[in-house]
């Protein structure tokens, strides 16, 4: 096996040949063996599975908790599911790493977490609602309306199913029309969140799923058979995320198992990677803070934005050491990426495990504000000095912690990190 | 094996002159410090045409002249972005695209109801969708602004974005200048920033590359390539100014200015070849487009010319990104939009 300063040396090396010469420099032998990497790969399959797994159990608590507010609604139930909801976004969010660099997850992710949306789309909005330029879709209104005509096209919406409600995603072309999913769950058991950068999350009465005297919001027959449609779908679309992760069976698991070790590894990195830097510290903290725009909050009906960020970070670092805590509070560890870079270069490994604990730490640092009252919306208010500090202390950790990885995926040979553009290549 | 892998780098390193640092050596001297030069005057520009328009000794055209050239420079300057520029949301002051929600129009309209009129401390404590070019450019063009009518409501936010410009620009220039500065951690290694002329001209390499993915996403966008291919003009970068076209044939200048100087480092001389011709072939055809991509994108028969540019430009990013960083070594990291 090679040792870690002669792993640098060839690399480094083999730069100056390309530099200085025409020759084309040996290819060296993979700095990992092969078997342990394989299994390395396949504990990730494990990973997921178990966090796919958690996902859904949670999601059918959720629905429980849903069928008990649609049963009797009341400040108690509504608040008993939004507790649901917030629990079942633990293991979810846990999961986004393997969304990139898994194109089965990828292409499957829009209809369980696409954000942010237009929620005109689905029900009711204030006045001030700020839709996107150009989206036909903004104020359909699918809960007050029996048909929709977008263009040329006419769509009834008298039978709310979970078909129908798939099918309105991207409507007109729009990203932002989102029917399906954690997103539009939260919207009907929250509403709009009209508080601004002020504190407050979205205060949707639960008398809006009243079929009595009580009755507010308008529509609520409708109401009602979005929401249980829309959270069976919910289910019924994690059911075939944890299909796709089982062990010996024909799947997209099987697949990641039968490829080249090496593209495993490369996805896992790329998941990793992408998550940290051009999602989690750019698309979900940055945007929303330079532009202090609360629109561009992740969980922005429920502020439960700190949890999703804090949870996300948790699962790059839970592929990286090869461990998940499972909701039921057991451990499963293995095989992991940090045991394959550690053989080759010990430094890296435990600089990485730092960034990955500093990154933690930092995304702890939401957490806790939210604790003392002062959520992520409030975080980004123009003129909070304080608050953006914190977020941009997170977004910090996070762009180092890439370069980490960067460094991690070197030590594996792995100089194309994007699966897509490496299928050309190797 | 550890004694013989020095020693075979101590001859590598002697015998070779090391044209990797001369590359870069050159162009952070000749290419990426005169591009931030270049942007630092034309905010400057753009600030006397502010203050002469406000003060009624320019015309509106001076203005959007010299709002032309700070676009042209910055755009120009993305490929180019390594360090300063890049770091903290120094690069989002400049513009802020995409804007999807038109934050630009709600963000201007409620800064200039609350502050009439504008301080700069009202301008400097605001978001960053306000103190830059986009929403420069919505104040000079977008027709729901009566800017001949009411010079007094939006002649301090112009003259206040320009200034803000201005002085941003100066910032970065002064961390590429002096002996501690940007320019000089990209000619003598190591140093705290590069541990040799290779990590450099890797980290300049991805800059370009990452910026060559942007301009695909810039015209995708529009085009509707991540919306089922419902076209969204009012995505464009630049629609209000219809510029958008410009930018893009300045940024590819700005980029392929790069290449001129790391051809020379190429091993594989067919490469060399097709990237000249990638290069040739994107300027032709954004060269040869008609009319503003806000207008183009709306026109069905137009899509066609859209979609040989967006191929040609998916080429270049492949042979670059592919080709180019595996014959001279470079791994490319993450970028900002791998999370799309």
């Amino acid at each position: 096996m090679l040792t870690r300063v002669a792993a640098g040396g060839l690399l480094l090396s083999s730069l100056w040949i390309a530099g200085c010469s025409d020759d084309t420099p040996a290819a060296p032998s993979a700095p990992y063996d092969e078997a342990q990497a394989r299994q390395v790969v396949n504990h990730y399959g494990e990973l997921a599975l178990a966090a796919y797994s958690d996902a859904l159990a949670e999601a059918q608590q959720l629905q429980v908790a849903i069928e008990a507010l649609l049963a009797a609604p009341s400040n108690d139930t509504l608040s008993a599911a939004r507790e649901a909801w917030r629990a079942a976004r633990v293991p979810y969010m846990q999961t986004e790493v393997f969304r990139f660099g898994n194109r089965v997850v990828d292409e499957w992710e829009g209809q369980v977490n696409a954000w942010p949306l237009d929620e005109g789309l689905i029900d009711y909005v204030d006045d001030s609602y700020q839709a996107v330029m150009g989206n036909p879709g903004a104020r359909a209104n699918i809960i007050a309306s029996e048909s929709l005509t977008i263009g040329e096209e006419a769509r009834d919406l008298s039978n709310l199913d979970g078909e129908l409600l798939a099918s309105l995603n991207e409507l007109g072309g729009s990203e932002v029309n989102v029917a399906t999913g954690y997103h539009a769950i939260e919207f009907l058991l929250w509403g709009q969140d009209l508080n601004g950068t002020d504190a407050g999350a979205g205060e949707r009465p639960a008398t809006d799923f009243a079929t009595d005297a009580s009755a507010t919001g308008g529509h609520n027959e409708r109401r009602r058979d979005y929401l249980r449609a829309v959270t069976d779908l919910l289910i019924q679309d994690l059911e075939f995320m944890v299909a796709q992760w089982q062990p010996d069976a024909e799947n997209y698991r099987a697949e990641l198992e039968a490829d080249a070790v090496k593209n495993g590894l490369r996805k896992m990195l790329f998941g990793m990677g992408s998550l940290s830097l051009g999602e989690l510290a750019g698309e979900r903290m940055k945007v929303a803070l330079a532009a202090h725009s609360p629109e561009d909050e992740h969980d922005c009906f429920s502020d439960n934005t700190h949890f999703s960020h804090f949870y996300n970070g948790k699962g790059i670092r839970n592929v990286y050491l090869g461990e998940y805590r499972r909701v039921n509070g057991e451990t499963l560890s293995g095989p992991s990426l940090s045991d394959l870079v550690a053989a080759n270069d010990a430094a890296v490994d435990s600089q990485l495990k730092q960034e990955l604990a500093a990154s933690e730490a930092a995304l702890q640092g939401l957490v806790d504000n939210a604790a003392n009252g002062l959520h992520f919306d409030q975080l980004i208010a123009p003129g909070n000095a304080a608050g953006a500090a914190v977020i941009n202390g997170a977004i910090e950790a996070l762009v180092v912690q890439t370069g980490g990885i960067e460094k991690a995926a070197l030590v594996l040979d792995i100089q194309a990190l994007n699966p897509d553009t490496a299928d050309h290549q190797f | 094996m550890r004694v013989m892998v020095m020693a075979l780098l101590t001859v590598l390193l002697s015998a070779c002159s090391n044209p990797r640092q001369e590359v870069t050596v050159q162009l952070a001297n000749q290419l990426l410090l005169p591009a931030h030069e270049q942007w630092h005057g034309s905010n400057g520009a753009l600030r006397v045409s502010a203050e002469g328009f406000c003060a009624d000794e320019l015309d509106q055209a001076a203005v959007e002249q010299a709002f032309y050239r700070t676009l042209q420079s910055w755009s120009y300057l993305q490929p180019l972005m390594l360090g300063p520029l890049a770091e903290g949301n120094r690069s989002w002051q400049v513009q802020f695209w995409p804007d999807k929600r038109n934050l630009v129009a709600h963000q201007v309209e409620a800064l200039l109801d609350s502050h009439s009129p504008l301080t700069r401390e009202a301008l400097e404590g605001a978001s960053v969708v306000v103190q830059g070019l986009t929403a420069f450019e919505y104040v000079l063009f977008d027709k729901a602004v009566d800017l001949a009518g009411q010079r007094p409501r939006y002649c301090p936010l112009l003259i206040g974005i320009a200034r803000h410009q201005q002085a941003l620009s100066a910032e970065v220039l002064a961390l590429w200048e002096g002996p501690e500065g940007m320019a000089s951690r990209l000619g003598d290694f190591p140093n705290d920033r590069y541990a040799s002329a290779d990590e450099a001209l890797g980290s300049i390499l991805r800059t370009q590359i990452t910026a060559v993915d942007v301009l695909k996403k810039k015209l995708g966008v529009p085009m509707g390539r991540l919306n089922k291919g419902v076209v969204q003009p009012w995505q464009a970068e630049a629609w209000r100014s219809r510029h958008s076209i410009g930018n893009l044939q300045s940024s590819l200048s700005g980029a392929r200015a790069v290449w001129e100087r790391v051809r020379s480092l190429v091993g594989d001389a067919g490469l060399v070849t097709r990237i000249d011709a990638a290069y040739e072939n994107t300027g032709q055809k954004l060269a040869g487009l008609p009319a503003p991509l806000v207008e183009m994108v709306q026109d069905k028969a137009s899509l066609p010319r859209l979609q040989a540019l967006y191929e040609s430009l998916d080429n270049l990013e492949t042979l670059q990104q592919v080709e180019l960083a595996r014959d001279l070594g470079i791994q490319i990291g993450f970028n900002a939009n791998d999370g799309d």
